[in-house]
């Protein structure tokens, strides 16, 4: 749950942040045209650098591989497709179903890439922030688990010292069954305490007056103008995503042979508007660390 | 008919068979999508009539701290897949009530992923854990089936293996085959069995050693501070 702070999109709105992921993932998952998912994953890719730094890179690293593996593996069990490479096994190995893995390969990887932004972009708070009005229970819910598993696991490490001390514990040498019985005392223990507590709690919530009125909430996200000009454009860019693939302009065949609708004219603009729609938290991002490194220079 | 379990129906009958039919109507890979927000409808009926209840805090606090362990049951035993956070919900399920049950094995799910990443599998974690709360519950409402440790614990492992881990596979099965055929489906699912058995086998174990304590606990709670209003729960929804 870290936060990427010197990335400019982190800071906007939540739901700038939530209509972007939510046009990546869904185009992402319906779009199977080969150019359209390498734009994605180009995007994806250095977005997802940007936030990680080194250790996304490391990341990257071990993707790419994926990527060429499952492309490679596809056609020994796929045989479609009518231009013949070689033979392997006395099965066919065809270029029809190269370009298949690849897509798919491509797909999935960014998929994952675009998760792992939105796993450091939409951190809890601007999820709550976005769902506490629409589903306050069970937001409010969602927050106190958030602070009690980290509470939980201090009181599992006090509770397994605890034992240790007394010579009840398990430790690195014991056997599997033991490690497990302790383990399984641990939190039965720790359920007993969590349980009192929780009472303890909800009385002191209560006494502060919970569910007498509509709840307030803690709100550090404003909607600025800047939000409401990146939310216009995030909405018309996707709207020109979907004319395009409702007019036919994203499609794509790799059996018998691999045909894709062309990019020109109209299809262009829709292939643009993907793109840009993509490249903006990046675009941000490069902007402002742009703006910083002139305003330095001029000190 | 209570307005909760017609919302459900609605879910059930109309909006899922919707989904379903849109799904085969789009391109590209739109059935992976298609199952996820499924998924999330499912879990919507469920949320809407919690949040219709207005429960009160000594309830909400005790759904939350399960809920933290059922997230934690992850990490307190060192061994690879010996969770016991399926018995964590189920015990929550049979303690509570069924809606309860849901709650805790969704929430959990939900927040479990804060911690250890949020994924498109994410909707199905929340369904298959919230599913397993509802199980136990409506299985042990009302006396149905006896509060005895094995037959928790078998109940549980069977519920982990036959119901709650496919579930996670499909996911799975729908998320990386690139081409949805039975035998790709079966070679994923039989890879998953493993992982299912372990679980289940780790929730048979700490049902057996500790089941009946841990529902001890649950119910002297409810009982002492009067949650979860128990005419409504031993009703079985």
């Amino acid at each position: 749950m870290k936060r990427a702070e010197n990335d400019s999109f982190s800071r906007c709105h939540p739901a700038v942040g939530i209509v972007f992921f939510l046009g990546a993932i869904l185009f992402g998952a319906m779009i199977m045209h080969p150019l359209y998912i390498l734009a994605s994953g180009i995007c994806a890719l250095v977005y997802y650098c940007l936030l990680n730094g080194v250790k996304g890179i490391k990341t990257v690293a071990v993707l790419l591989p994926l990527v060429i593996v499952i492309a490679a593996v596809n056609p020994l069990f796929n045989h479609e497709g009518e231009h013949v490479l070689f033979q392997i096994f006395g099965r066919p190995y065809t270029w029809e179903a190269l370009i298949y893995g690849a897509s798919l390969a491509g797909m999935l990887v960014t998929m994952l890439l675009w998760m792992g932004c939105y796993n450091a972009v939409m951190t809890s708070d601007k999820f709550i922030t976005l769902f506490g009005k629409a589903i306050p229970t069970i937001s409010l819910l969602l927050l106190m688990v958030l602070r009690l598993v980290p509470n939980l696991l201090r009181k599992i490490r006090q509770l397994a010292g605890a034992r240790k001390c007394i010579g009840r514990g398990a430790g690195e040498k014991s056997t599997k069954r033991q490690q497990a019985v302790d383990g399984m005392n641990v939190l039965s223990a720790l359920i007993s305490w969590a349980l009192e507590g929780g009472v303890v709690t909800a009385d002191s919530m209560k006494a502060r007056g919970y569910g007498t009125g509509e709840r307030s909430r803690f709100q550090i996200f404003r909607m600025t103008a800047r939000d409401i000009v990146l939310l216009v454009l995030l909405g018309t860019l996707a709207a020109a995503v979907i004319v395009a693939i409702a007019r036919d302009g994203t499609t794509a065949e790799f059996a018998p042979v691999v045909t894709a609708a062309p990019i020109r004219g109209l299809h262009a603009a829709g292939f643009a508007a993907y793109c840009a729609f993509l490249i903006l938290p990046v675009a941000l991002h490069v902007k402002e660390a742009i703006q910083w490194h002139i305003s330095r220079s001029r000190i | 008919m209570k307005r909760s379990r017609i919302l459900l129906l609605i879910v059930l009958l109309v909006v899922v068979p919707a989904t379903l039919f849109l799904s085969t109507r789009l391109p590209g890979r739109s059935y992976y999508l298609m199952s996820a927000i499924v998924a999330l409808e499912i879990l919507i009926p469920f949320f809407a009539a919690y949040e219709k209840r207005r429960p009160q805090p000594r309830e909400l606090v005790t759904v939350a701290v399960l809920s933290a362990l059922a997230v934690i049951a992850r990490v307190a035993i060192p061994l690879p897949n010996f969770k016991p956070t399926f018995a964590v919900i189920m015990l929550a399920g049979i303690a509570f009530g069924p809606e309860t049950g849901f709650i805790v094995g969704a929430i959990g799910a939900l927040g479990s992923d804060f911690f250890y990443g949020q994924g498109p599998f994410t909707p199905w974690q929340m369904m298959a854990y919230g599913v397993a709360g509802v199980l136990a519950g409506f299985a042990f409402a009302r006396g149905r089936l006896p509060r005895k440790n094995w037959i928790m614990g078998l109940f549980c492992f069977l519920c982990t293996v036959i119901v709650v881990g496919p579930l996670l596979d499909t996911s799975t099965v729908f998320l990386t085959l690139s081409k949805i055929t039975w035998s790709g489906a079966l070679t994923l699912y039989l890879s998953g069995l493993w992982v299912n058995l372990t679980h289940g086998a780790a929730c048979f174990v700490f049902l057996l050693l500790f089941g009946s304590v841990i529902l001890e606990k649950l119910e002297r709670v409810r009982n002492r501070y009067g949650m979860m209003e128990s005419d409504e729960n031993e009703d079985g929804v």
